[in-house]
């Protein structure tokens, strides 16, 4: 049990700094009880229609989506949106094309989860593109997976991508199948057919876990164009050694929008950008005025801004 | 041919499509120069279907202008060279160069458009060919509509590449499917066989020729260009493309029998023979140079850029970029606007277009006003811009191949591909085409190529006012030293040096400093005193000229201001021998890329400030 001062604001009628007829025994939510109740009393929870303590959270909210639809907005204008160049989706073209040339498969492997990982979709958006350009240069794709759904959704996107290249007779089903379940199970059939088969290309987007580096290693040794993509911090560093190009957490989110270049989804990776700036720029304000507060005193302004913004603006 | 070291006398004769040239080279004092140059109508076509006759007329002009009998009562070029009757008659080798009816028109067929397509067409266009069009299996044509592009664009010549050794076989051997089916007829002759030469891999080559042993087709097989993706081996396809040329396609143009007979070397593909001389300079002096030659139809880019330690050579035809047939495409292609941020004069839109389709349908016409000059070098610019830019866009590193990283590339995962041109390591621009070489002042000529060249650093401009590269590319193959010392001496015509720093800064700020000393000329010459010391600061945004004639050379230290880079890195300053010219010392401190003023009247305004203060105009 705490004994708490709550603000005289907080309950009408309560003197400041008179002794609080009130014991706590609640949560407390960024150093404030929440639910305070008259001693004897049991505690009242009640709903409120917005907690005002978190207006400057709406703001936020508004601001940063204002910022998406926006930027939405600006590219559906004609305006154009630049994103920057990213050489693992342009290399694409590249990988199949050395697969073309050489006379061999593309490999493609949508990672170990299921399809209610957002990476795993995120894969398969690559694989469309993928898929398309292998259709278009008459060549072949494999994909093995670990999950039987993604290999339906694998199938389903594939065939997509043969349909929209004019090229649907070469679609062949079989190519994309399933492995199994377990993680080295799935491993050792890639590392194995890898080295039999030794595809041109091969490309690892999705979830990835243990498995990275020895996929990307065993590709390496048989002189493959390598492109892999993963959100799983852990992994990039493997990958980026072994791999000749690799897209880097938000990046491989952002591929479907650079891929497809439609407006919308565009904007949409602009507005994000907004915000993401105007969070950046929230830390850095925030650091500073912590910094100058802690030279000057608890008492100083910035010290009292700095609390503000994390006790009232960021709560 | 004789010993290299007897060589006196070189007559050398370049059969163009409209004029055959020829020039006489002399050995004096020991020192080869171009002495005497004679031209005449080329006389390929009818009524006189004979191009020896062209050559006899140039020849013949070139000994009234010398005094040198060169041929003798029978039509026949006279040799050795020697005195008789205390007259000098003869020479001791002849060589000539060839771009007449059309020069050698070739396709290029690969598996893959950006790797050994374009492998081929790299190998096609170094040797001299105008490559007409890529068949690739990726290119989104139809096979039919492959087949009837081949038989539309009746080729000299076809050759084939695709796939790596041990590689792919299928689609090389459906790209010889589309060739038989399609049987162009030949340019020249009715009995002219196709020549189609197969440089792809070498597993396919017997598929490849039973796929073409259909009557009326020639097949040669030579070593795969792109064995593995790594790897480009062009020298073999090449040299395949010069014996074919000479075989198949000079032995059925008219006339062509009789001047192989008479030449002491191999005939050449005039942009070959080009491309040829400014490797032989390139390896010689161990730098990079860039060559362009701007006609009324196509503009021709050469480049030789080191490449991890070795020369890589490039050339790219430009084939709807040029003065006159093309010009209507140059404007439609850059735009009036961009042609029009060069004109410091008002001009008027309507009497513009007509301008510029009175070019395109009278091609011989020069311009007669000042706004006319103006109006055509402002087109040149954005010509040679374009052309240059596509040049760029060829030359690159080789596609598809595989990279070895660490994890510090994470945040810089460069690509295949990339361009090898890189403007702050070019040291030498040569220029030549009628709108360069014959600009009423060659500080016209020199601020045309700094404006759509944009070079960085320190280099050195030129032009070959007389076509002269075409006859020293093949007479290198015989007497390298005699096409050397011609082309220091003759062949170029030095504009002087830029000096450019990379970058860009606000008008008016700091950009540089610079000091200019003129020292003993590279010939020996001593300072005459026409050139001029200059040391000072230079802000952004100006076009300064120090004068410094041909002949003479100048130490320069430049030293930049903080992250701007004029070769030794952002900040570093650099100190080295700049070569005069008539355009002098040219230091260019606009910024890289080259913005001009958005509005109008600035826009003018600079111009002609830059103009004037370079000398381009009064």
């Amino acid at each position: 049990m705490t004994v708490v001062h709550p603000p005289s604001s907080a309950v009408p009628g309560l003197l400041a700094g008179a002794d609080p007829p009130f014991l706590s025994c609640l949560a407390w939510d960024a150093g404030a009880p929440w639910l305070l109740a008259a001693a004897g009393e049991a505690p009242k929870p009640f709903l409120g229609f917005l907690d005002p303590g978190r207006l400057w959270l709406l703001l936020l909210l508004a601001i940063v989506c204002a910022g998406v639809v926006a930027c939405i907005g600006l590219a559906r204008s004609g305006r154009p949106m630049k994103v920057r160049r990213m050489p693992a989706l342009d290399a694409v073209d590249e990988a199949v094309g050395r697969a073309t040339e050489m006379g061999r498969s593309v490999l493609f492997v949508p990672g170990l989860m299921d399809m209610n990982d957002i990476e795993t979709i995120a894969g398969l958006t690559v694989l469309g593109r993928v898929s398309r350009t292998v259709a278009e240069y008459d060549a072949q794709v494999e994909v093995p997976t670990a999950r039987s759904l993604v290999m339906t959704a694998a199938r389903e996107t594939v065939e997509a991508a043969y349909l929209a290249a004019g090229r649907s007779d070469s679609f062949n089903p079989d190519l994309i199948y399933y492995v199994t379940d377990e993680q080295f199970g799935y491993v050792a059939y890639l590392t194995g057919m890898m080295s039999r088969q030794k595809p041109a290309a091969c490309f690892y987007l999705g979830k990835f876990f243990a498995e990275s580096l020895i996929l990307a290693e065993t590709g390496n040794a048989i002189g493959a164009i390598q492109i892999a993509g993963t959100a799983e911090v852990s992994q990039l560093p493997f990958f980026v050694a072994a791999c000749d190009y690799t897209l880097i957490g938000e990046e491989f989110f952002a591929a479907s929008a650079y891929l497809s270049g439609e407006p919308d989804q565009l904007g949409s990776l602009k507005g994000q950008d907004v915000g993401k700036l105007f969070a950046a720029s929230i830390l850095v304000v925030g650091t500073a005025l912590v910094t100058v507060g802690s030279i000057l005193g608890p008492e100083s302004a910035p010290a009292k801004a700095a609390a503000y913004l994390v006790g009232e603006i960021l709560r | 041919m004789g010993d290299p070291r007897t060589i006196r006398v070189v007559v050398a004769t370049d059969c163009g499509s409209t004029t055959t040239k020829a020039i006489l080279i002399e050995e004096q004092e020991g020192v080869f120069r171009q002495t005497h140059r004679g031209e005449a109508p080329t006389t390929v076509e009818a009524p006189f279907a004979d191009v020896t006759i062209g050559v006899i007329n140039a020849v013949t002009e070139l000994q009234e202008l010398s005094g040198r009998r060169l041929v003798d009562d029978e039509g026949r070029i006279i040799r050795p060279a020697r005195m008789e009757n205390g007259r000098p008659i003869g020479c001791d080798i002849y060589i000539s160069t060839s771009s007449a009816g059309g020069g050698l028109q070739m396709m290029v067929a690969g598996v893959v458009r950006e790797m050994t397509a374009a492998s081929a067409k790299r190998a096609a266009l170094g040797a001299g060919a105008i490559v007409m069009d890529t068949i690739a299996s990726n290119d989104r044509r139809r096979p039919h509509e492959q087949i009837q592009r081949i038989r539309e664009l009746r080729p000299d010549m076809i050759l084939v590449s695709g796939g790596t050794d041990g590689g792919d076989m299928k689609k090389v051997v459906e790209i010889a499917e589309l060739i038989a089916p399609a049987r162009p007829q030949p340019r020249f002759g009715g009995k002219y066989e196709l020549p189609v030469i197969f440089a792809g891999n070498r597993d396919a080559a017997s598929a490849v020729r039973d796929a073409l042993a259909v009557p009326g087709i020639a097949l040669s097989v030579v070593d795969n260009l792109r064995p593995t993706l790594e790897q480009e081996n062009l020298g073999p396809a090449r040299d395949r493309i010069h014996d074919v040329f000479l075989e198949h396609v000079m032995a059925h143009a008219p006339g062509y029998d009789r001047l192989m007979a008479w030449t002491d070397a191999p005939i050449m593909p005039t942009p070959g023979a080009v491309g040829d001389i400014l490797q032989t300079i390139a390896r010689r002096r161990g730098i990079n140079a860039v060559g362009v030659d701007i006609g009324g139809a196509t503009t021709d880019v050469f480049s030789v850029f080191s490449h991890e330690g070795a020369p890589v050579f490039n050339r790219t035809v430009s084939a709807n970029l040029g003065m006159s047939y093309s010009i209507s495409n140059v404007c439609a292609e850059a735009g009036l606007d961009a042609i029009m941020r060069w004109v410091h004069l008002p001009m008027d839109d309507r009497e513009l277009r007509n301008r510029v389709k009175n070019k395109m349908i009278r091609p011989t016409t020069i311009p007669q006003t000042v706004e006319a000059l103006v109006f055509e070098q402002a087109v040149a610019r954005e010509a040679l811009r374009l052309a240059y830019q596509q040049h760029k866009e060829f030359a690159t590193t080789l596609s598809g191949v595989q990279q070895q990283r660490t994890v510090g590339d994470t945040f810089s995962q460069s690509s295949g591909g990339r361009t090898i041109v890189d403007s702050m390591a070019l040291d030498l621009l040569v220029a030549s085409g009628g709108v360069l070489s014959h600009a009423p002042r060659p500080a016209q000529t020199a601020l045309m190529l700094i404006d759509s060249f944009e070079p960085e650093g320190f280099t050195t401009l030129a032009k070959d006012s007389i076509f002269m590269m075409p006859h020293l590319g093949v007479l290198a193959s015989v007497h390298e030293r005699a096409a050397m010392e011609v082309f220091e001496r003759d062949c170029l015509v030095h504009l002087g040096t830029c000096i450019a720093p990379r970058g860009e800064g606000r008008e008016g700020k700091p950009c540089l400093s610079c000091r200019i000393e003129p020292v003993a000329g590279a010939n020996g010459a001593a300072d005459d005193g026409s050139g001029a010391a200059f040391s000072g600061e230079i802000p952004w945004g100006e076009l300064r000229r120090i004068p410094l004639a041909e002949g003479q050379e100048a130490s320069a230290r430049v030293e930049p201001v903080r992250g701007v880079d004029v070769g030794a890195g952002p900040g570093k300053p650099v100190e080295r021998r700049v070569r005069g010219g008539a355009a002098g010392i040219v230091i260019d401190t606009r910024g890289r890329p080259l913005r001009l003023p958005e509005e109008r009247s600035a826009r003018c305004a600079a111009v002609a400030r830059w103009m004037k203060e370079i000398g381009a105009i009064d």
